[in-house]
């Protein structure tokens, strides 16, 4: 395989294209450093590209993000791989990391693709969107997404059933399925890690019924049906298609968690869930919004004025732990919750549940690291060694993490942390010099 | 007649769902020179920069009006588009049908549309008019003054020095470290916050390009992006001695001057009156410096400890209304620290919702793993301070338990203060950096631009800017630093050439333009034997305050000139 190997050399390597490792890179390559941005995704922006608006401010995610993203896309210092994995990175000297990449084939010439769509109406494979949260179905060939960075046609080749009707219609002969896996050597001088996080998995939490119960969604999938570029064009419950009206969320699901082996608190759902309570109640005013919670953690700037808007505006916030949730015959969900301020166990009927699902660790970068060498904390966060000096560091040095690698963050600290990240392996690029 | 395109964005419904851009669209394609007009979903997306460039090309434009967001957001983003069409990107005009028409009359569609398509006109008739501009190059001083010695401003001034260019330090106080420098244990650490200051600050101190000024204040700053000059006055080291003044020259400037503790007014939870009653720097303070086994406070063995959060924060309109976001996780490290430390120590914390966000959240359980009790308040009715006689007696309502009232008694009164604004703010007003509602210094964007302010080449870093903990407050120097860092270190600067030309033939000196510039950027000078006004030209920010005050109408804003806008409000009236 190594035999195969293109050796490529660039001064960093950033590992995830989000609003993390995209802030880094850009400002990485506007001091003349030649990066390389490996992102596993077909489209770089990572989560915050899929979002509605966002807390505080409610900026449209999608009007902050774009532009970023195409400026990034576009940089003269900036190389990036989507659908790539860097599957190992060694450090050889202070100065040398030599990491393998993995590129996976899109069987799309990007260049020439117009994201005209015309194989994806000719495609005959649907399959469950990921990137909308399964709330409807795609093409095996198909845009990612409408917004997405490349924005052109990808092939799903693990559902693909190599009928040709894609390349046929193809009017710049784009499609090529005899595009394979290229594998990369690079040399780095700095390594950043920006590999972001994941969602909690709520299957993991039997009793709150997700998937079983059709009308019990994640916020994720909350996220997809508020944002502009929404699946249903409206808000709809996916059991039956109903317009919801009395909606509610559940908070801490899958954090403060011990049983779920996750006793972090993930900092950024009671604000989510506080905007997307205010967007539904702008867009469905007749609904009712019902927040349960343990605590509200409104802590950054703005945002505790943005909880008391959000109750000003009429969203109930009930303070108690859901413990089940059942549904009736008619899709509707009996909550099961210990109402605190009362101290007695209550129901409430709901037309749609939306679990606030927590943030966890990037499980794919656990191992990219030789020998264990990169430190990880006990919920398999990238380790700051540093944290009070410099809150980028990490067990190796010359490599940095931003971001939500090191833990639950929002937007705007994730964009501090890649500010501080960049300029520590800026100040490292320089120190390391080799005249 | 020049050849007009204009795009008209949904903004993803943003705009679309309140203006029908479709009608907006179909008001302006048979303007005069437009010879393209289309709508799109997001006119910013890469795809739709694309089209515009090769759509630039293709029907020959020489002229472009994006109808979209304000031009705070996207002004630059199009310019730059039709840069690369080949374009002179100063002649790209944009319209806000955002927060002008759809977002200010969500509640009357047709007005909405209506306003939209003046909008839209309006900027089609500045179109005509724009003419190609040329963005003026300055040399950058490639040296960055630090202003504030806390912990923010030191990592600033080290990460700056690392990437070698000169910093100059500037505190006003005879030391650095600020508040870190008075703390002991930190939470998520191990280390003291002295020694942690100690580390960062022996790290620069010996550095050939660091200078630290320590008991200097900048008094005056003039100049702009690039080019700065500031007047520093540095106390008398010893008593007799002359104070010093010197002035230096710098590319760009970080602002770290961090922030005050909330001091609780008298009285309020019985702070000064009661001595049993203490703030959060006091208690951190006498846990931090106190030894033997026993807590001891004004000759008095401490047992019974109760903590009151949020005094001084999450107030109602016209109080502080933010959350000061450390102080739960700081009071808790602190309590488990004191249970540690000294014997028989009971801590009741009467709080209105733990914040201990992210891996703080360890802390809070270990300290209800450790038997804390935790009770909480509604904000309408707080805890009362009462006496029995011998000790202090607490009364709270607890909501944890259906409103029942408990009292305790009360060895120690901690008030968990939180953080504030500098009171003396005097280098906030001398470089006119804004502030927020909560009077901490604003940035221009909390996610695009996070560390920079209106004024170009001016960065904040720490928690002038708002609440944070010591490695928030580094993640915010560090970036700070980097984006000012970015302003000097290739030694010279574009800056907009919009900026105010005098017509020294009408220019009759009456100085109105120099009360109504905000920047400083207008001078009396003689030319030609007259007394008329000149606009130094890398202070003007092209504000157009200036113009229309000018009797003689001699002043025209360059990209805005009378004839532009003459012919915009023609459309407009």
């Amino acid at each position: 395989m190594s035999s195969e190997n293109k050796t490529i050399k660039f001064d960093a390597l950033i590992v995830g294209a989000g609003i993390a490792g995209g802030e880094a890179a850009l400002n990485l390559a506007n001091s003349g450093y030649k990066v390389l941005l490996v992102e596993k995704e077909r489209s770089i922006g990572g989560k915050m590209i899929l979002l509605s608006k966002v807390f505080p401010t409610l900026d449209c995610s999608a009007c902050i993000t774009t532009p970023k993203v195409s400026e990034i896309a576009r940089h003269k210092n900036i190389t990036i791989f989507t659908e790539s994995e860097v599957t190992d990175i060694s450090k050889t000297a202070d100065n040398d990391f030599i990491a393998h990449i993995t590129k996976k084939p899109r069987y799309v010439h990007v260049e020439d693709c117009t994201a005209c769509q015309l194989c994806e109406k000719a495609c005959p494979v649907s399959v469950r969107d990921q990137y909308q949260y399964g709330l409807i179905g795609r093409k095996a060939a198909f845009i990612p997404f409408s917004i997405a960075n490349p924005k052109a046609a990808a092939i799903d080749i693990e559902n693909c059933t190599l009928c040709g009707a894609c390349e046929k219609v193809c009017p710049t002969s784009c499609i090529d399925f005899t595009m394979e896996t290229e594998y990369f050597e690079l040399h780095a001088k700095t390594v950043i890690m920006a590999s972001g996080f994941s969602l909690f998995d709520p299957l993991e939490i039997p009793r709150y019924g997700y998937e079983r119960y059709k009308n019990v969604i994640t916020s994720m999938q909350m996220e997809r049906e508020i944002a502009p570029t929404r699946p249903y064009n409206t808000i709809l419950r996916p059991g039956d298609g109903k317009v919801p009206d009395k909606i509610a969320y559940v908070l801490c699901v899958g954090s403060r968690d011990q049983t779920v082996g996750n006793p972090i608190c993930s900092q950024i759902c009671c604000m989510y869930s506080i905007k997307q309570a205010q967007l539904l109640m702008g867009a469905l005013p007749m609904a009712d919004v019902t927040i349960y919670y343990i605590n509200i953690r409104s802590f950054g700037k703005g945002f505790e004025e943005f909880y008391q808007q959000a109750k000003g505006m009429g969203v109930n916030f009930v303070k108690g732990k859901v413990g089940k949730i059942s549904e009736l015959e008619n899709g509707n969900l009996i909550l099961r919750y210990e109402d605190i301020s009362e101290g007695v166990v209550k129901e409430a009927e709901h037309d749609m549940v939306v679990l606030s699902v927590g943030a966890k660790s990037n499980p794919s970068v656990a191992n990219i690291f030789q020998e264990g060498r990169l430190k990880f904390d006990p919920y398999n966060f990238i380790a700051q060694s540093d944290l009070m000096g410099s809150p980028s560091k990490t067990s190796i040095e010359g490599v940095f993490v931003a971001g939500t690698a090191t833990g639950p963050m929002d937007i705007p600290d994730s964009i501090l942390s890649a500010g501080s990240a960049s300029s520590d392996a800026i100040s490292y690029l320089i120190q390391h010099e080799t005249v | 007649m020049k050849r007009l395109g204009v795009y008209i964005c949904h903004c993803g419904g943003n705009i679309s769902d309140y203006v029908d851009v479709e009608e907006v669209r179909k008001a302006v394609e048979h303007e005069e020179g437009v010879v393209l007009a289309k709508t799109t979903m997001f006119a910013c997306s890469d795809s739709n920069q694309n089209d515009m460039v090769s759509d630039i090309k293709k029907h020959k434009l020489d002229g472009v009006v994006v109808a979209s967001c304000s031009p705070k957001l996207h002004l630059v983003t199009f310019r730059n588009v039709t840069e690369r069409g080949d374009l002179n990107k100063y002649t790209y005009v944009h319209a806000n049908i955002r927060e002008q028409a759809s977002w200010a009359h969500s509640d009357d569609k047709q007005g909405a549309t209506g306003k939209a398509i003046h909008l839209v006109k309006a900027a089609i008739a500045k179109s005509r008019y724009a003419e190609p501009l040329y963005p003026n190059q300055i040399e950058a001083e490639k040296t960055i003054a630090v202003i504030g010695a806390g912990i923010a401003g030191l990592k600033a001034a080290a990460s700056i020095s690392d990437k070698n260019i000169n910093v100059i330090l500037i505190e006003k106080e005879n030391r650095v470290g600020g508040h870190a420098a008075e703390l002991g244990d930190l939470f998520m650490s191990d280390e003291k916050g002295y020694d942690l200051v100690n580390r960062v600050y022996n790290d620069i101190v010996q550095r050939e390009n660091v200078t630290i000024l320590t008991g200097s204040e900048v008094i005056s700053s003039k100049g702009s992006i690039g080019d700065f000059t500031l007047k520093i006055r540095k106390r008398p080291q010893n008593a007799g001695d002359p104070v010093e003044t010197m002035e230096i020259k710098v590319g760009s400037m970080v602002v770290a001057t961090g922030f005050e503790s909330y001091i609780p007014k008298e009285g309020e939870f019985d702070y000064v009156v009661n001595e049993n009653v203490i703030a959060l720097p006091e208690f951190k303070l006498l846990v931090d410096k106190s030894t033997g086994d026993r807590l001891i406070y004004k000759g008095k063995t401490i047992k019974n400890i109760v903590y009151i959060y949020c005094v001084g924060s999450r107030q109602n309109e016209g109080g502080n209304t933010y959350c000061s976001r450390f102080c739960c996780t700081s009071v808790i490290h602190t309590s488990i620290e004191a249970k540690k430390k000294f014997k028989n120590i009971y801590n009741i914390h009467l709080n209105r919702g733990i914040r201990t966000y992210g891996k703080q959240e360890l802390l809070y359980a270990e300290s209800l793993k450790m038997g804390d009790i935790y009770l909480q308040f509604d904000q309408t009715t707080p805890p009362e301070i009462t006496s029995n006689g011998k000790n202090s007696i607490v009364t709270v309502t607890d909501i944890l338990s259906e409103g029942k009232k408990m009292s305790v008694e009360a060895d120690l009164i901690v008030l968990v203060t939180g953080m504030v604004p500098r009171s003396d703010q005097s280098v906030g007003t001398m470089l006119k950096i804004p502030k927020g509602r909560d009077k901490f210094y604003n940035e221009v964007h909390i996610k695009l631009r996070p560390v920079e302010t209106v004024i170009d080449g001016i960065t904040i870093a720490g928690a002038c800017q708002g609440p944070k903990n010591i490695s928030e407050s580094v993640n915010s120097a560090l970036s700070a630093a980097t984006k000012s860092f970015s302003y000097v270190s290739k030694g010279t600067l574009e800056t907009e050439p919009i900026i105010a030309v005098i017509n020294e033939d009408s220019c009759s000196w009456c100085g109105k333009c120099l009360e109504a510039c905000p920047f400083d950027a207008i001078e009396k000078r003689n030319v030609n034997s007259r007394e008329i006004a000149v606009v130094n030209s890398s202070v003007c920010k092209g504000c157009g305050m200036c113009a229309p005050v000018c009797p003689p109408d001699a002043i025209n804003l360059i990209g805005y000139r009378n004839e532009e806008i003459i012919s915009m409000i023609d459309v407009l009236a």
